[in-house]
């Protein structure tokens, strides 16, 4: 009894004292980082592995002196993923006197928190890649995750620039992700002054793609970009070398599955994929040093890259404050919108003035002998 | 040229495989009238026996050739047996019962097996065993060929003549052919209808099991949900050459092979199957009954 008393009387304490207000952040308090995540739900994983990342780069902070000679508190909302949950998170958060909250995992909740977390000033850095999120001109908004559309632009980059493919083969299959992906790629390309020979159908399944194959072979392009599945995807390798063909394939992301190698057997050596590396995979310096002590910490493996996408968000608005020496969110949303090529654990970004994401944590592999992957580009060094 | 000779081999091959399973569909249909859609799924149950074989423990030490000739064995006679119990369980207790009846039946026994087949391998993409037959590949004129095509072209030509001089030329031969043309007549010239029936049970599923397996040696992957584009393909390549005629089911297997190779690689592959189709539809509004089928009396 006495206990909860007490608990009451410190809170309204602490209220007394929020509500003292504005001059209080001079005060040498804790600076409130907040974290809205899925920590429970279908999404949990990821809801814990972004509430992890985010005290995992807390602690390493604040055992360095914190930031600007204040320690870091951070405070976690569960947001499981829902909309109408987000929106009680951004409050509670708002209400926490948070300078930036990290996260959400889920674009939907992203979309519900936003207009409250921009009306109190509160920057956002989430990886929800919605559009919709872009449209709205919302200056407190930092996408931490690369855009749907980023895929294709990389892919186009690697192909034309980087490989220098003279003539391009574009494969996909009927369903609306790879059309939507292939389509996008063909675009990118001719962007970037590609050549295309054709772009030919599979019927996802069918397995009988020679073919299909053969025409391609009969136009000698220097590479055969197929968007859409592994299982397919596997077959096709292993079929455009049965017909001895000499091109490059080039794969979407949905081509990064262990049945791919598999399938292909030793044909799959040398296909490049194109995906959003594994953790485990980023070849830089400081994501593999991040790795090692989230992995130290928490004795498991992070759920996904947006794990470290959204460590990234956290390290950018830690670079604002650090660099502005401010709290003030007009100076760090001006930073964070103008700041020129951040080093980030998924590659290096900045953001455009809508808060997207612009350099995309995108890596082409290549799939060795045993059927691991290489890191062929960018170079393994850079960063 | 060498694209053009290319597009035969890759039609020449499936159309093998296709007329293989095809064997199945019109020999139960010429002898009871029904349509086995569960055909497509005894195949690929099939390639699942064949591929527990191979990668299984049963058939280790054992060198790459004698294995698979071992998987086709086993995958032969698991099949077989399984198309006797599905004339059995499926359609025997409905022999005398309305048409639809068997249809239906037929189309529970697809599912049936499907599913099995899943609850059995898993529902994820199967991968068959790598370097079990040479790799060899043969390149001419541009083409090239492997040796699991040669085998394949090779095995269904010589299991078609095979089945073609056995039907035609054997004493149980001619009773599949009388009971094919009427049950009741044969009946009374004192053949066993009853094993007539069983036999094409046996020898259907039997070449469609080798259809499936060569299907997985070739593409080196299986899942349950194949079945039903095999059977769809194969019942099409069935009807094609004339359902219930034996060489008909053949040229219809070979001619969708090939119709689906040139409509892929001379006109647009995102109309691959429709063109296919449309070019069947042509052939059947000039031959109702199929390339080779005659057009019998309706029975009463």
């Amino acid at each position: 009894m006495f206990k909860k008393l007490l608990i009451a009387g410190v809170s309204a304490g602490a209220l007394m004292l929020g509500s003292g207000g504005v001059s209080a952040i001079a005060a040498p308090g804790p600076i409130v980082f907040g974290v809205q995540a899925p920590i429970t739900g279908p999404y949990a994983d990821e809801g814990q592995g972004i509430e992890n990342g985010v005290k995992l780069l807390a602690e390493q902070q604040n055992a360095k002196g914190g930031l600007l000679g204040r320690q870091i508190e951070v405070k976690v909302c569960d947001d499981e993923g829902k909309a109408a949950q987000a929106a009680i998170c951004a409050r509670q958060l708002v209400d926490d006197h948070a300078v930036a909250v990290i996260g959400t995992y889920t674009s939907g909740a992203a979309l519900a928190a936003e207009p409250i977390y921009a009306r109190a000033g509160v920057i956002q850095t989430s990886d929800g890649t919605s559009n919709e999120l872009l449209k709205r001109g919302y200056a407190t908004w930092f996408g931490n995750a690369p855009t749907n559309s980023a895929e294709a632009k990389f892919t186009a980059h690697y192909m034309v620039d980087v490989r220098h493919f003279k003539s391009i083969a574009v494969l996909t299959d009927h369903s609306s992700f790879a059309t939507g992906l292939a389509d996008s790629v063909e675009k990118d390309i001719k962007a970037a002054h590609g050549h295309i020979v054709d772009k030919a159908f599979i019927n996802a399944g069918s397995q009988n793609f020679t073919p299909v194959l053969t025409k391609l072979k009969s136009m000698h392009p220097d590479a055969v970009y197929f968007s859409g599945y592994y299982s397919d995807g596997g077959l096709i390798r292993a079929q455009m070398v049965q017909l001895g063909m000499k091109a490059v394939f080039v794969g979407g992301d949905a081509n990064q599955n262990v049945a791919f190698g598999k399938i292909a057997g030793t044909a799959a050596q040398g296909a490049i994929i194109i995906n959003v590396p594994a953790p485990q995979d980023l070849p830089y310096p400081a994501a593999k040093e991040f790795l090692a002590a989230y992995q130290a910490k928490y004795h498991v493996a992070p759920p996904s890259i947006y794990t470290f996408t959204n460590a990234d968000g956290m390290r950018a608005v830690m670079q604002a404050i650090e660099t502005t020496k401010s709290l003030k969110p007009a100076k760090l949303e001006h930073y964070l919108h103008h700041m020129k090529n951040f080093q980030g654990l998924t590659g290096n970004f900045t953001w455009n003035e809508h808060g997207k994401r612009v350099g995309s944590p995108f890596t082409a592999f290549e799939v060795q002998a045993d059927g691991s992957y290489k890191i062929v580009y960018p170079a393994p060094s850079a960063g | 040229m060498g694209t053009f000779i290319q597009q035969v081999i890759n039609g020449l091959t499936v159309g093998s495989i296709y007329a293989l399973i095809a064997l199945g569909y019109t020999m139960v249909y010429g002898v009871m009238r029904l349509i086995n859609f569960a055909h497509g799924d005894l195949c690929i149950l099939g390639a699942f026996v064949g591929l527990t074989m191979l990668s299984g423990a049963i058939g280790g030490g054992h060198p790459g050739p004698a294995l698979v000739f071992l998987a086709f064995v086993a995958s032969i006679v698991v099949i077989s047996g399984a198309g006797i119990a599905l004339e059995l369980i499926a359609y025997r207790p409905l022999r005398k019962a309305d048409k639809l009846a068997a249809v239906v039946s037929a189309l529970g026994a697809s599912m049936l097996i499907e599913n099995g087949i899943m609850l059995v391998w898993g529902p994820e993409v199967q991968v068959f065993p790598a370097g079990l037959l040479p790799a060899t590949t043969w390149h001419f004129a541009g083409a090239s060929i492997s040796f699991v095509e040669v085998v394949i072209v090779l095995a269904s030509v010589v299991l078609m003549a095979a089945l073609y001089l056995f039907v035609n030329h054997t004493r149980f031969g001619t009773a599949i052919r009388a009971a094919a043309i009427d049950q009741d007549a044969a009946r009374l010239m004192g053949i066993n209808v009853n094993r007539v029936i069983g036999s094409v049970f046996i020898i259907g599923p039997a070449l469609g099991a080798v259809g499936g397996l060569f299907i997985g040696l070739y593409y080196r992957e299986a899942y349950f949900t194949m079945g039903w584009t095999y059977g769809l393909y194969a019942f099409i390549a069935a009807i094609l050459g004339g359902i219930g005629n034996i060489p008909g089911a053949m040229i219809g297997g070979l001619l969708l092979g090939l119709f689906n190779a040139f409509a892929a690689g001379y006109i647009s592959s995102s109309w691959q199957d429709a063109i296919t189709f449309a070019l069947l539809i042509g052939i059947l509004l000039v031959r109702p009954s199929g390339i080779l089928g005659e057009r019998v009396a309706e029975k009463v």
